[in-house]
């Protein structure tokens, strides 16, 4: 579908280095990466605001390197929204239908169709001052995507907004992309959204590509020390979520994990590292996820060490260097590990 | 007993209602240095009348020309890197700091004594001594102001809102029409009212090189000058006493829709 080849382009402050990425049709695919990394410019210039220094993008097997961003066909939604403060929200979201040929009619049919979609149709006569963060992106959205584009770019979409409204918006995010099957770059330095949204991820640092993957093989097996550092401090994982009155239950690869996050249907789940006992002998606490397993990694972080104990599946587990010596830990050793449901975060 | 911090209220607060009087008793002094009688009929008469429609013509067509030479310019140093940019952001400034009567032995030197300027003159275009000569010279003093006032409005805007709207299927000038330029609505008006002003108030420039003819090249500073010259004082303070209209109507607008743009 998008085809990018060793694609440079050095903006001075930002830059990509030898891009080379292959996203297939259809897809939801996350560029994940810490600030500077050169997301944003990746993204501008696969919808061909920058044109490259060297390489080529293709577009469903066209080269489209040499194309204006009016015939890509992308759509494109940015982190502060960008809605045009002299238009009304409606037209705002019919901004990009005036350059087909379609009637007024029909562009006020579609107008009304996606603003249902995105819950923003009391909002049309409004001017983008006076909204919220969450009601403008949401326009933002509705903006690229009632314009049926091939692609659509999210440049950190829910990064400016608070968390109730970025949990909404993300299932919303998701929920649109089921219904319009749009291929969907999204960048973002949130890992929650990567693990939640993505089909597949690349995560990227000073202009270049340090690995592609699927969600589950980036966060278990990252390539790189830079990879592990940069996603390797959650323990995050997917499954099926049953509510029972004040918890919830999640089963995932076998093992079953109880939150106090109420959830149902397919969540992901995370642990943070700290928040996870170990002892050599079984803890008898009120914690109530309980499990068994042998270290298979042990990481020397300086004033910290990190073990990954597999019980099913993997859990990363920190602790003090002081700690670990105590407790006579090593490679191999079998040992239990318990966290609290209210350390379990779903989403 | 007075405190230190209330001293320093008291002194500069009386300072500043000093300067308040001074300004005030200039303006008062010129309008009622004569009655109400006598201005309306000198501001009546056929010369004051030529001088005001002579202003309005001249200021009204460099205004347009600034706007429309400012406009492109100004993005093109607000939005772009090019070599030599430090150094032309500079030039183009100069006028600022330039007093208008040079600026105006340059352009008399330009028009009346270059082949460039001869050429001109054959086609039709004379510069020296004619009212094309006054828009010439308002535009070359204040081209700078608009040109600034620009830059800085399309330097506040952020280039993506251009960005956006080629994605949903603009060429790049027409994302810029559609987008930044109604953005710079506000910057657009205070400049092209503070550049009328001052164009109305153009004298030195203007007086290099369209000279101070009588009924010809006579705006309205022109004319207060000829007036004071020639003991005409009525005539003199009529023109006086639109120009102080017309710098408080502009004063006005430009404090309304200038608050985003800042002139130095």
């Amino acid at each position: 579908m998008i085809r990018i080849e060793n694609v440079s382009k050095d903006l001075g402050e930002f830059k990509l280095d030898d891009v080379t990425l292959h996203i297939h049709e259809g897809e939801y695919f996350i560029i994940l990466g810490p600030t500077g990394a050169g997301k944003t410019i990746l993204i501008e210039t696969i919808a061909g605001i920058y044109q490259p220094d060297c390489g080529r993008i293709f577009l469903n097997g066209t080269d489209v390197t040499d194309t204006l961003p009016k015939d890509r066909s992308i759509g494109m939604v940015y982190q502060d929204y960008m809605l045009f403060p002299h238009l009304n929200v409606e037209k705002n979201i019919g901004f990009g239908l005036r350059h087909k040929k379609i009637t007024r009619n029909e562009t006020k049919t579609k107008v009304n169709e996606i603003a249902d979609l995105l819950g923003v149709s009391h909002l049309l006569n409004r001017y983008p001052g006076t909204l919220s963060g969450g009601e403008q992106q949401r326009i933002a959205i509705a903006r690229a995507v009632v314009t049926e584009p091939k692609v659509l770019l999210l440049d950190e979409p829910l990064s400016a907004l608070d968390n109730r409204t970025t949990g909404r918006l993300r299932e919303e995010l998701g929920r649109i992309h089921r219904i319009t099957k749009t291929t969907t770059i999204h960048v973002t330095h949130s890992f929650e959204e990567a693990f939640s949204l993505s089909d597949r991820i690349a995560v990227m640092g000073s202009g270049q590509i340090i690995q592609v993957g699927a969600p589950d093989d980036v966060f278990r097996k990252p390539n790189s020390e830079f990879i592990a550092d940069f996603v390797g401090v959650e323990n995050l994982f997917r499954g099926k979520s049953v509510v029972h009155d004040t918890i919830s239950e999640v089963h995932a690869d076998g093992i079953c994990i109880v939150s106090s996050t109420l959830k149902s249907g397919d969540v992901s789940i995370s642990i943070r590292p700290e928040d996870i006992l170990i002892s050599k002998k079984e803890i008898d606490s009120s914690a109530r996820n309980s499990f068994s397993g042998k270290i298979t990694e042990v990481k020397d972080m300086g004033a910290l060490v990190r073990l990954v104990v597999d019980v099913g599946i993997p859990f990363m587990v920190a602790l003090t260097k002081r700690s670990y010596e105590d407790m006579e830990l090593a490679y191999g050793t079998h040992v239990y590990i318990a966290f609290k449901a209210s350390a379990t975060h779903l989403f | 007993m007075l405190t230190k911090k209330s001293m320093l209220k008291i002194f500069t607060i009386s300072i500043t209602l000093l300067l308040t009087t001074f300004i005030l008793s200039l303006v008062i002094c010129i309008v009622t240095h004569t009655n109400q009688h006598i201005l309306l009929t000198s501001i009546a008469s056929r010369e004051i009348q030529f001088a005001i429609k002579l202003s309005l013509i001249t200021s009204i067509i460099s205004t347009l020309m600034c706007i429309i030479v400012s406009i492109p310019a100004s993005y093109a140093l607000a939005r772009y890197n090019f070599t030599g940019k430090t150094l032309i952001n500079t030039i183009v400034d100069l006028p600022l700091a330039l007093p208008p009567l040079v600026a105006g032995v340059g352009l008399l030197l330009l028009f009346g004594t270059t082949p460039f300027g001869n050429w001109l003159a054959d086609i039709g275009l004379k510069f020296v001594f004619t009212p094309l000569g006054i828009i010439i010279a308002q535009f070359a003093v204040n081209i700078s102001f608009m040109l600034r006032i620009m830059r800085s409005t399309f330097e506040g805007i952020s280039p993506r809102y251009e960005y956006v709207a080629q994605t949903l299927g603009c060429t790049p000038i027409q994302a810029f029409l559609r987008t930044t330029l109604p953005m710079s609505k506000n910057g657009l008006l205070a400049g092209g009212v503070i550049t009328w002003s001052k164009g109305i108030g153009e004298f030195g420039a203007a007086l290099m090189v369209a000279g101070a003819t009588r009924m010809k090249t006579e705006t309205l500073p022109i004319s207060l000058y000829l007036n004071m010259s020639s003991g005409d004082l009525d005539l003199a303070i009529a023109a006086a006493t639109i120009l102080i209209i017309i710098s408080i109507i502009s004063l006005y607008i430009f404090e309304k829709h200038g608050g985003i743009v800042h002139l130095y």
